[in-house]
Parts: C-alpha cells; sequence; structure tokens
C-alpha cells in the first residue's frame, strides 16, 4: 500500500469541483459548507474538504439535482506530494 | 425469513396488503393531473408514438425539463387509445427491492385490477427470489390481450443495483405488448447501447425537451400572456437554454413588470446561475405571507393545508396551496381532489437552500411541527421520519415503539427496517420494548446472531429489580408491551431453534411462552400452540400435532384472527390427509373457505390456499375436472395466497397434467415448484425432488430417477425417519421399474415391510395404503403372485372408504394391470386366504368382539375407553387385514375364520 494510498484512509481528501455559472454564497450551507469562488469565466468552484467517495457523489447528486452543469472534477494533491 | 404458520405479530413479515390503503401511497401510483398552461408538444408526443415498437423508452434530462409533464400528457393519448396504464413515482425511500416491487405489482394493479396479481402473491409471500416473482410477473403479461405501459418516474432515486439488475430482466423478457418508460435525472444502469442498436430503445432527452424559440414564444406570449417582442423572447431562450423551469421562472417573475425588456437585459448577458436568480426574483415579488409560507413548507415532501398551517404557525393553508396552483408557482397536485401537494423539486431544492442559508436553526423547529401533526393525524411513519429529520431520536423512538403493534399488525415491514435505520442503536438499545420491536426485522434479513444478542439485552434489563431498572438509564413508553416481552422473547427464541432445526428447543420455548405469556394474551399461546402442533408433526406424531393446532385455532377464532386460521387449516388437513383421512381434510378446506365467507369482507390471505388443497384432494379420487376448476378458482385469488401457495398450486397442476398423460409438462411444472418450494417450515414430507423422480419413472427415464437417487444418498438399509418416508417409498418404486435382480427385489421388500411397520405405527393411513401398493407391486416383480394380490387387495379396501385413486395409476401400468385384475375379477378369481398373513392384534380381537355386538361406533369407544379416532384405525386395519370393506362382512368373514 503505497503512502498515498495509506494517506487517502487518513486525511480528508481535498476535491475541487468546477460548474458552469455562478452559484451565489448562499449556496454553501446547502453544500454543507463548501466554499464557492466565482470564476471570470462564468464557472463557479465548489472547494472543500470531502470525507469520502460517497460524501463527493452525494456532492454530485446535489448539483445534479439542481441542474448545474458540471464541467470538471479533480483531487488536489496534499501539499508536498 | 418468516414463520407464516405463526400470528401476525409474533413475527414480522414481509407484506403489503395495507399498501393501497395509505392515500399518502396511493398518490405515488396516480398519474400526475395536467399542467396549467400547458404549452403542446406535438413534436415530442409524435416521438413518443414512433417509439411504439420500443421495449423502452427512456426520458432524460436534468430536473425542470418538462419529463413527467411530457410523458403524463404522451399517455393521455396511450390510454385513449385502450392501453393500461400503470403509474409509479419514485423517491428515496423505494431503495428497498421488495418495496420497489409491491409499488409496481400495486401500479399495475391499479391499472388493471387483476394484473401482476399472482405475481404480488409470490412476493408478499417473502423469502422468494426476485427472478421468479418477474418471470411471474412477465407470464402475466403475456396473457394480457392489450397493451400495457408502465411509467417509472424519477428513477434516477432507485441505487439499489439488485433493483437495477431485476429492471433489466424485466425489460429483456417484456412482451412486445408492454412496454417501459422511464423518467430520470441520470441514465439507467440498464444496457441502453444493446436496446439503442436493436432498435428497442425510445429516447428523449434535454436537448429534445428543451423549448425551441417557436415554443418559448408559444409559452411566454401565448399561455403567460406577456406580449414579449421577438427579440425579447430570442433572448430569454438563449440565456435559458429552452430550459424550462427557468422560462417559468422567468415568466413569474415578469408578470405585471413594467419594465419587461429592461429586466431581461438586467440578466441576460451575466453568468449567474439562472434558476437560483430567478427563483430569487419571484419570490422577491411574492407578498411576504407567502415568501414565508414557500421556504418554511419547503421542509414538506408533501403538503396539504393544514399541516401547512402546523408547519408555518398561521391559517389559510389550504387556500394558499390553492392560490400557489392557480398562479403555477410550482407546487404539483398529488390527487384529483387537489388536497395533497407537492413542490417540483427543482424548486423545493431552491427553496431549502434559501431556507438553510437565511436562518439555519429554522428547518430542525419546522421538522418537528412537521412530526407534531403527523403524530396527531395517525401516521406514525411520517412523524417519525420528520423527528429524525428534526434529530430529536428521543421523539423518533418513543413514536416508533408506540406505534410498533399496529405496524406489525398491519404487516408494514418496510416502514420497520426504515425505523431501524432512522433510530440509532445506542437509543433503541435502553428501550427494550422498541428493540423486541425490531427483532423480527432481523429475523426477516436473516440476521439471526443479532437477534440472539439482542433477546439477551433484553432479558437483562427485564432481570433488573423494576426500581432499577429507570436508575440505569432503560427507557420504556408503552407499559402494556413491556408487561408481554417475557412471553414474546420466548417465542423469539422458539423460532429461532425452529429455524436452526432444533425441535426439543422449539418444544421447549413454546412451553415457556404457554407459561410466562399473560392469560390474555391470547396470540401469543395460539402461536405457542402453533409452534408446538409443527413440532409434534415434525416428529411425526400426527394426533399430537393436530390436537395443537386446534388448541392454537380456537385461540386466533376468540380474537379474530381469521387468516391465521387459514394457515394453521393448511397444516390441519396436511396432516388428515397423512393420516389417510381424505374426507377431514376436505372438510377443513371447506371449513375455511365457509369462514372466508362468513367473514364477508372479501377473501383473506390464504382463501386460494384452500382451492389448491381441495384440488389436491380431489386430483387424489381422479376427479380431474372438479380439481382443474379449483385450481381455477385459485389462480383468480392468488393475490390471497400464502407462501406456500406459488409451490403447491404448481405442484398439483403438475399432478394433473400427469394424469392427463403429459410427464414432460408436468416435469417443467415440478421445476419452477422446486424453485418457489417453501414449506414455510412444515416438515418436508413430500419434497418436490421426489416427486420429479416418480414423474421421471413414469415417463422411463429411469436414468434421471437414479441419477436423484444418488444425489439424495438413499439407500434400501437407511434407517427410517417420517420426514424420509416419501422418499424411501419413491426409491423403492424407482427400483423396481429398473429390471431389479431377485436380490435387490428382497432388499425392496424389507424395507417396504419396515416402511409399513412404521406408518401403521404412526397412523399414517395414506402412507399405508401407497406402502402396500408398492409392496404388491414388488412381490408382482418377485415373482409372488399372491401375496401381490393380498397387498393390492388389503390396500385397495383402506382406499375405497376415501376414495383414493390416483396412489394406484401413479405406479405405473404394471400395478395397473393387477389391479384390474383384482377389481374385475375376470382373470382368475383370487383365492380367499385359508387364514390371514397378518393375524389380528390383541386389541383388533377386543375391538372385533365388540363389532359382533349391537353397540354403536360410539359405544364401542367408549366401551374400551378410547378415542373414536383410535377406534376407526383399529376398524380400518381389521378391515384390510380381513380384507373386507364393512362391518357386516367383517362380522361374516371372521365366523368363517373362526375368530
Amino acid at each position: 500500500m503505497s503512502a498515498h494510498h495509506i494517506g487517502s484512509y487518513l486525511a480528508i481528501v481535498q476535491y475541487e469541483i468546477r460548474v458552469e455559472g455562478h452559484l451565489s454564497s448562499r449556496w454553501e450551507a446547502w453544500f454543507d459548507g463548501l466554499s464557492l469562488t466565482r470564476a471570470d469565466d462564468g464557472t463557479t468552484v465548489i472547494q472543500g474538504p470531502i470525507v469520502d467517495q460517497a460524501a463527493l457523489h452525494g456532492v454530485l447528486q446535489k448539483l445534479r439535482d439542481i441542474g448545474v452543469p458540471l464541467v470538471s472534477l479533480s483531487q488536489l494533491r496534499p501539499e508536498g506530494e | 425469513m418468516r414463520l407464516e404458520i405463526l400470528p401476525v405479530d409474533v413475527v414480522a413479515r414481509r407484506g403489503t396488503q395495507s399498501l393501497m390503503a395509505n392515500p399518502l401511497i396511493e398518490t405515488k401510483l396516480h398519474v400526475p393531473p395536467p399542467r396549467r398552461n400547458l404549452v403542446p408538444r406535438q413534436r415530442l408526443l409524435a416521438r413518443l408514438d414512433d417509439a411504439a415498437d420500443a421495449r423502452l423508452i427512456l426520458v432524460a434530462a436534468p430536473a425542470g425539463f418538462g419529463k413527467t409533464t411530457l410523458v403524463a400528457e404522451w399517455l393521455g393519448t396511450v390510454a385513449e387509445r385502450g392501453s393500461t396504464v400503470a403509474w409509479l413515482s419514485l423517491d428515496e425511500r423505494d431503495n428497498d427491492p421488495v418495496l420497489f416491487w409491491s409499488y409496481v405489482l400495486a401500479a399495475m394493479q391499479q391499472a388493471a385490477p387483476d394484473l401482476g396479481a399472482g405475481a404480488r402473491t409470490l412476493l408478499d409471500s417473502g423469502g422468494v427470489a426476485t427472478d421468479i416473482v418477474l418471470a411471474t410477473l412477465v407470464n402475466e403479461l403475456h396473457g394480457v390481450d392489450h397493451d400495457v405501459v408502465l411509467v417509472l418516474d424519477d428513477f434516477h432515486v432507485i441505487e439499489r443495483s439488485d433493483i437495477h439488475d431485476g429492471l433489466a430482466y424485466l425489460v429483456d423478457h417484456l412482451p412486445e405488448t408492454t412496454q417501459l418508460v422511464i423518467t430520470s435525472r441520470a441514465d439507467p444502469p440498464l444496457p441502453l447501447a444493446r436496446l439503442r442498436a436493436k432498435g428497442e430503445l425510445g429516447e428523449v432527452r434535454a436537448a429534445d425537451l428543451r423549448f425551441t424559440a417557436e415554443e418559448a414564444a408559444d409559452y411566454l406570449n401565448g399561455a403567460m400572456g406577456l406580449a414579449l417582442a421577438a427579440a425579447d423572447v430570442a433572448t430569454l431562450e438563449a440565456r435559458t437554454e429552452g430550459w424550462i423551469a427557468a422560462l417559468q421562472l422567468a415568466a413569474l417573475s415578469m408578470q405585471g413588470r413594467d419594465d419587461v425588456a429592461q429586466f431581461i437585459a438586467g440578466f441576460a448577458g451575466d453568468d449567474r446561475f439562472i434558476v437560483d436568480y430567478l427563483a430569487g426574483e419571484v419570490l422577491h415579488r411574492q407578498p411576504d405571507a407567502v415568501r414565508q409560507f414557500l421556504l418554511q413548507t419547503s421542509v414538506l415532501d408533501r403538503m396539504t393545508g393544514p399541516l401547512c398551517d402546523a408547519v408555518t404557525g398561521t391559517t389559510g393553508g389550504t387556500a394558499m396551496l390553492g392560490s400557489l396552483d392557480r398562479q403555477n408557482l410550482f407546487v404539483i397536485p398529488l390527487d384529483d381532489r387537489r388536497e395533497w401537494y407537492r413542490y417540483h423539486h427543482l424548486f423545493a431544492d431552491v427553496l431549502r437552500a434559501r431556507l438553510l442559508d437565511e436562518d439555519p436553526d429554522a428547518a430542525g423547529e419546522l421538522h418537528r411541527r412537521a412530526s407534531a401533526w403527523y403524530e396527531d393525524h395517525g401516521r406514525p411513519a411520517d412523524a417519525i421520519r420528520h423527528a429524525a429529520t428534526a434529530g430529536d431520536v428521543t421523539r423518533a423512538a418513543a413514536l416508533a415503539e408506540l406505534a410498533m403493534p399496529a405496524v406489525r399488525r398491519d404487516r408494514h415491514d418496510a416502514t420497520l427496517r426504515e425505523w431501524t435505520v432512522l433510530i440509532p442503536e445506542d437509543v433503541v438499545r435502553v428501550r427494550p420494548v422498541l428493540a423486541l420491536g425490531f427483532v423480527g426485522v432481523l429475523m426477516t434479513a436473516g440476521e439471526l446472531g443479532r437477534v440472539d444478542a439482542t433477546l439477551r439485552e433484553v432479558e437483562e434489563w427485564l432481570a433488573l429489580a423494576p426500581e432499577a431498572r429507570a436508575a440505569s438509564g432503560m427507557v420504556v413508553v408503552d407499559d402494556e408491551q413491556l408487561r408481554a416481552l417475557p412471553g414474546a422473547i420466548e417465542m423469539y427464541r422458539a423460532a429461532l431453534a425452529l429455524m436452526h432445526g432444533d425441535i426439543d428447543g422449539t418444544v421447549a420455548h413454546a412451553r415457556r411462552v404457554l407459561a410466562v405469556a399473560p392469560a390474555d394474551d391470547e396470540l401469543g399461546r395460539a402461536a405457542a400452540h402453533a409452534l408446538l402442533g409443527l413440532s409434534a408433526w415434525s416428529e411425526g406424531d400426527l394426533d399430537r400435532a393436530f390436537a395443537e393446532y386446534t388448541e392454537s385455532i380456537a385461540g386466533m377464532r376468540r380474537i379474530g384472527h381469521s387468516a391465521d386460521i387459514l394457515g394453521c387449516s393448511i397444516s390441519m388437513a396436511d396432516i388428515r390427509v397423512a393420516q389417510g383421512r381424505l374426507r377431514d381434510a376436505q372438510r377443513l378446506y371447506e371449513q375455511g373457505l365457509q369462514l372466508v365467507a362468513d367473514h364477508g369482507d372479501g377473501p383473506l390471505r390464504g382463501t386460494a390456499d384452500m382451492h389448491v388443497g381441495l384440488a389436491e384432494i380431489l386430483r387424489e379420487r381422479d376427479d380431474r375436472e372438479a380439481a382443474a376448476e379449483h385450481l381455477r378458482q385459485a389462480e383468480a385469488l392468488a393475490a390471497f395466497g400464502t407462501r406456500q401457495y406459488p409451490y403447491r398450486s404448481r405442484a398439483v397442476r403438475a399432478g394433473l397434467l400427469l394424469a392427463d398423460g403429459d410427464p414432460a409438462g408436468c416435469l417443467a411444472l415440478l421445476e419452477e415448484a422446486e424453485r418457489c418450494y417453501d414449506t414455510d417450515f412444515s416438515p418436508a414430507v413430500r419434497p418436490i425432488g421426489a416427486r420429479r423422480a416418480r414423474a421421471h419413472v413414469l415417463q422411463g427415464d429411469i436414468r434421471a430417477a437414479r441419477a436423484w437417487v444418488r444425489e439424495r444418498g438413499l439407500s434400501t438399509d437407511d434407517e427410517l425417519a417420517y420426514v424420509m418416508e416419501f422418499e424411501h417409498i419413491t426409491l423403492a418404486i424407482i427400483i423396481l421399474n429398473d429390471r431389479p435382480p431377485e436380490r435387490e427385489v428382497r432388499t425392496v421388500i424389507a424395507m417396504l415391510d419396515r416402511l409399513l411397520a412404521a406408518a401403521e405405527a404412526g397412523d399414517r393411513g395414506s402412507s399405508v395404503i401407497e406402502i402396500l401398493a408398492v409392496q404388491a407391486l414388488a412381490f408382482d416383480v418377485g415373482g409372488e403372485p399372491t401375496r401381490a394380490h393380498d397387498a393390492l387387495r388389503r390396500a385397495l379396501a383402506l382406499a375405497e372408504p376415501e376414495g383414493y385413486v390416483r396412489v394406484f395409476t401413479f405406479l405405473g401400468p404394471r400395478l395397473q394391470a393387477l389391479r384390474e385384475r383384482i377389481t374385475t375379477g375376470t382373470t382368475r378369481p383370487i383365492p380367499p386366504p385359508a387364514d390371514l398373513v397378518d393375524p389380528l392384534s390383541e386389541r383388533e380381537l377386543d375391538v372385533l368382539r365388540l363389532l359382533k355386538s349391537d353397540l354403536s361406533g360410539p359405544d364401542i369407544a367408549r366401551e374400551l375407553t378410547v378415542s373414536l379416532n383410535t377406534l376407526r384405525t383399529h376398524t380400518k386395519s381389521i378391515y384390510s387385514k380381513l380384507g373386507v370393506n364393512s362391518r357386516r362382512e367383517a362380522v361374516r368373514r371372521a365366523a368363517d375364520l373362526g375368530l
């Protein structure tokens, strides 16, 4: 088992989800406190710690349910890696 | 796992009988009424019509694209063409295979009352694999002579892969007349590519559903009467990308506005999430009271006026909902009376997000109020759900405890399962009543280890002195149920023992139930007697088993549990059949049907089984037409069958096919019967495998029959047991039909002698007749015609009064020929034996002496201080040994023989 693999069990992983359109900050509570940053290219970046895959899918499902188009999804490597 | 032989309240059972009685659930099966301000969508309707040959129509698009509206509109035209339309609106709670398929079948039945009845019985009976339930449904659909359309709305909420698998099977096997329509925000995990390649998939996707510029104009200027300039319409269409929910919100926020063009320009050029922005505009333009109402009621899955009043703490909820409906403010009526509504899902999410943002703590209190309203209105399931969402698990637990008896009585097993998820384990652990209530769920799920652990924990609580209990943290809301716990614990222990095949343990715990259950606990006591009956039966003590069942139904009669009486009647009739008392068995089934008639409230669970039982007896008497008629009646009542019904009805039909000379059809049905074989813990005294082996013999396929013998590891030297009797008799039949060498015939005869002695000792009349008949065959094969005749005569003498016929024909042509020689007496007269092969016992000689007198049967029984049943056994035995059929003949023959 690689160090990173172990790390993914011990540490909460940061994700960055980019969606089309500007979501106002009032949606932060809806997304359980993830931060919403509106970018100049008309997208919104949803970012923050997501405990596991189930929680990640929960966020994606919330996005699907309000009809926000998904642009990209990436895992942010912990610092030092 | 579930025990049908036990009354409902003892072991929770699966079942959905009450599903339809709940109006909130009925709304799930209701095709949504047409929306106001509808834009006709001819191009999409035509597209759906064109997909008439597709097995599956998939309407896939994000929220707010008008999927449901489109399909509901299309169904109107479909229904006009005479198709049957079944609708099911799904929600997250339907992620339970039993519940999901129950709803699907309920939707079918709502559309066409007979549709899916057989499949529903299988499903309700529990423990039957889903593929058999679905195979049955497919068969039923094949028998329908018109088109059927089944709609599954919001299928994206279903995440369980076993439900997906079941649906994939269904799609693959649907007849051409049936079409499945799925609306979903995500493509379902079905083999879409394959269906697409074969032209069997119709698709309507987001790109199709978007309003075109023309439709947008139609909607904004036509339906909504906005009189917008063409350029403004084009701007809106482009900005919303035809997203219908966004256009609707835009229209709502533009109504009554003077600066429409400016308003449009105000958001046309930016990147704001349009639905959120427009919903904000719409909310902003509402009077404060409406705005508050929308935000506060957004916590509800379904709304009705009084419930909204309770949640908002105001009045006028009914009027408010009506007004929202008229203004098209995203409420969707759930029934024709416009009593219950829900918000459009997308709008509800927007509202909830705003509520959470504006007042993070408000939602908890709103859920608590909703919970209180539901509690007051006798809807504990919703009350508990809202309490749990509010985070008030203590309240949820208390409500669950109080609701437990009713939920278990009505067999809302899925509701119970939901509660076990909603209420945390540590909360349950200190509540012995609640904990024991959940044991049924664990039992159904087969988690027997956890059942045992829970019973131990509850016992530990009960072991504490009453004053020490509260101090140790024990919580009891319902003292009435607490009183019944000791009996209930013993009953579960008895059930556990039974599941582990431990008859002694079952008996010991069932006796404990009778010792500790309060005298007025009729249900618990009746269940204990039923378990004692079952145990005695498994051990071959038929008389005692019958007596225990008699006690059990007496108790159930006192509390009006008619369906459970029917359940016990099946076992009692089985016992009578085993005793060779076909007429008594017939009477039990007829009394069962009379009970249903007297009950007067439609058929009861078990009604179908009564007809199957009668068919079985009539088949034995070779009255095939009457038997077939009862099977037809049973089939019509298939929704009212027990868990034994699926296999028993197939086995009887298989027997009829065999009688009609169709062994292949018989074998096919027996294979089906084997797949749904479930004796509900009754001893498996006539296993399907043995019946198949017999059919193979008649078909001349000895190899297949021999294969079964090897598989079962049977031999003529085996130690005998009641539960193996049928298989050992079958073994004898197979060997005798396989040109056995003389040595092997002798071992068969020796085994049959042992079998006969055991059957006689156990008072199993049916077995005695059958063993004698097989013995006749054995003697015939072994070249001992005189002994063959004697055995067959005895069998015939015993068989005649009860009308047994098939037992002889079942044994093949050789025995039939022998029987014909005896009954017609044409070939050669059978010389009466000079003396008895099988001498009368001392007791039988006593009986014979009294038979010579003028005493009546009951008088003789009294004289000998035996029951009438026992006397009957003796006289039957005397008649058979003397080879006579009546008392007068017996007396004459006894005189001839100098007895």
